[in-house]
């Protein structure tokens, strides 16, 4: 049953091509593009894991958010509460092979970044950010489950996707300092995962480890605060179809 | 016996939709629940299959684990996106524990004239294969009794057909068919019972002929506007 389901959940996955594009080809070129314009190490290095964290937000929380609000909307839910089978059993499932399509994507845009800028990296390196992002991905992704259960139609996938990862990403470290703007911007930024995210990623390569508890704690406390969230306010079936019920209730 | 509903009552914002229903599903005939839009069909039916529960009333099956004894075809076509006709099944047979071979998921895309569109995604189908597709989905765990939600809306003539060919022949071979429709004629061919449901309760049921002639009308679609024009509507 596991199996069936995981590769089916990995099939579905990898043929999202608007997805893969956001979470690979656009970080992909991107990344290039500012490597070669930004030509100091430090820059580089900036780059490299600042375009693997959005690689990350891209891929765990828009994809998701869209794959679970395509999947209610077509009456999946409706049917699978039908079935012996728990549904919160699938979602780990699906979870599960989307973190790992993911982690194979994040490491591919990474090593990408790392051979294309030749920056150094010892191999102990390499396996810690492989486990940051297992847990980069499953904390973004449980993020954009919550959005899947808000938003009322794809427009507002968008639009609430964007109203949380673009202050995340601004409000960082990602691409530049943040030596020079007012406090509040600095104070919002450290209470955002991406931040810590961004940091640990940066600090495995520098071999400073210090940002890595943070970094882990962050992303652990927003995954759990997701994921109760996602709980909380997960729904069976769409809002409109049942307005339409309703309405044809009220009608008779 | 395979389903006995006893008094089953159901209410939304204050206003009670369902009064009271008393029904029971056999085994191996095809009954049809037919009735005007919102006279609770459907409510009666997500109440029976556990979609929704009832307020009041209760529902007894002829199994303890009887959802995976049943079927059931929803109005909507819910499949993975990006997953052909043949891995939508395979992934839906495995909700239900089992574990199908090749061979076993061709047999149901045959029956549901869908083998050559195995290879095909789901989204790009047309309207009747999905249709098919969703009925072939609702028989990919062998179930002993099959709920089909108005399984020939918006088809042509042609898909029609078939649909009704493919509901007999699941009779044939011994399953039980519970499905709604608002085309009499559909009924009158395929129903062995009928169950008439209107503005919340039952006003008619048994076999479509009997209750011709007990009504003395000549078909079911004259049975059904003098009922329902009794009712109210």
């Amino acid at each position: 049953m596991f199996q069936v389901i995981f590769k089916s959940m990995l099939s579905t996955s990898i043929r999202d091509k608007i997805t893969l594009f956001y979470s690979l080809a656009f970080p992909l070129m991107l990344m290039i593009g500012l490597g070669y314009y930004f030509n100091e190490d430090y820059q580089q290095l900036n780059i490299v894991t600042g375009i693997a964290a959005i690689s990350t937000i891209f891929w765990g929380m828009q994809g998701i958010a869209f794959q679970v609000y395509v999947q209610r909307n077509k009456g999946v839910y409706k049917l699978l509460k039908l079935t012996p089978m728990p549904l919160f059993s699938f979602i780990s499932i699906m979870v599960l092979a989307r973190t790992f399509i993911g982690v194979i994507i994040n490491v591919i845009v990474w090593l990408v970044g790392v051979f294309a800028f030749s920056i150094d990296v010892t191999f102990s390196a390499f396996l810690n950010t492989f486990l940051l992002m297992i847990a980069g991905t499953l904390c973004f992704t449980s993020i954009g489950f919550v959005i899947s259960n808000l938003a009322r139609n794809e427009a507002q996938i968008n639009m609430f996707s964007n109203l949380i990862q673009l202050p995340m990403i601004f409000m960082s470290e990602a691409f530049y300092s943040l030596k020079n703007v007012p406090e509040w911007v600095v104070f919002i930024g450290k209470m955002l995962p991406f931040e810590h995210y961004v940091k640990a990623l940066r600090g495995l390569i520098l071999e400073s480890h210090n940002t890595l508890l943070s970094g882990y704690s962050t992303l652990i406390i927003y995954l759990v605060l997701a994921l109760c969230l996602s709980i909380i306010t997960f729904k069976w079936d769409n809002d409109q179809e049942r307005k339409k019920l309703k309405r044809s209730r009220l009608a008779s | 016996m395979l389903i006995q509903a006893k008094n089953l009552r159901k209410s939304y914002n204050k206003r009670q939709i369902i009064k009271g229903i008393n029904f029971e599903i056999h085994s191996n005939e095809i009954l049809a629940v037919i009735g005007p839009n919102g006279a609770g069909k459907s409510t009666t039916l997500e109440m029976v299959i556990g979609l929704r529960k009832a307020d009041v009333g209760e529902i007894n099956y002829w199994v303890n684990n009887y959802k995976e004894k049943i079927g059931i075809q929803l109005q909507s076509f819910p499949f993975f996106v990006g997953l052909n006709s043949y891995e939508n099944l395979m992934l839906f047979a495995s909700f239900y524990k089992r574990k199908l071979t090749e061979k076993e998921v061709n047999e149901v895309l045959k029956m549901c004239g869908l083998y050559h569109l195995r290879k095909t995604d789901a989204s790009k189908l047309s309207g009747g294969q999905q249709k098919r597709l969703a009925i072939a989905i609702a028989l990919i765990h062998n179930p002993e009794l099959i709920f089909l939600d108005e399984p020939t809306a918006a088809l042509d003539p042609r898909a029609r057909q078939e649909i009704h060919e493919l509901i007999k022949h699941l009779h044939q071979q011994g399953k039980t068919v519970v499905f709604t429709s608002h085309d009499m004629a559909e009924v009158e061919k395929l129903a062995t019972r009928i169950i008439m449901i209107d503005q919340g309760k039952i006003i008619a049921q048994g076999e479509p002929e009997k209750l011709c002639k007990t009504h003395n009308v000549l078909n079911l679609e004259e049975l059904y506007l003098q009922l329902t024009k009794k009712g109210g509507n």
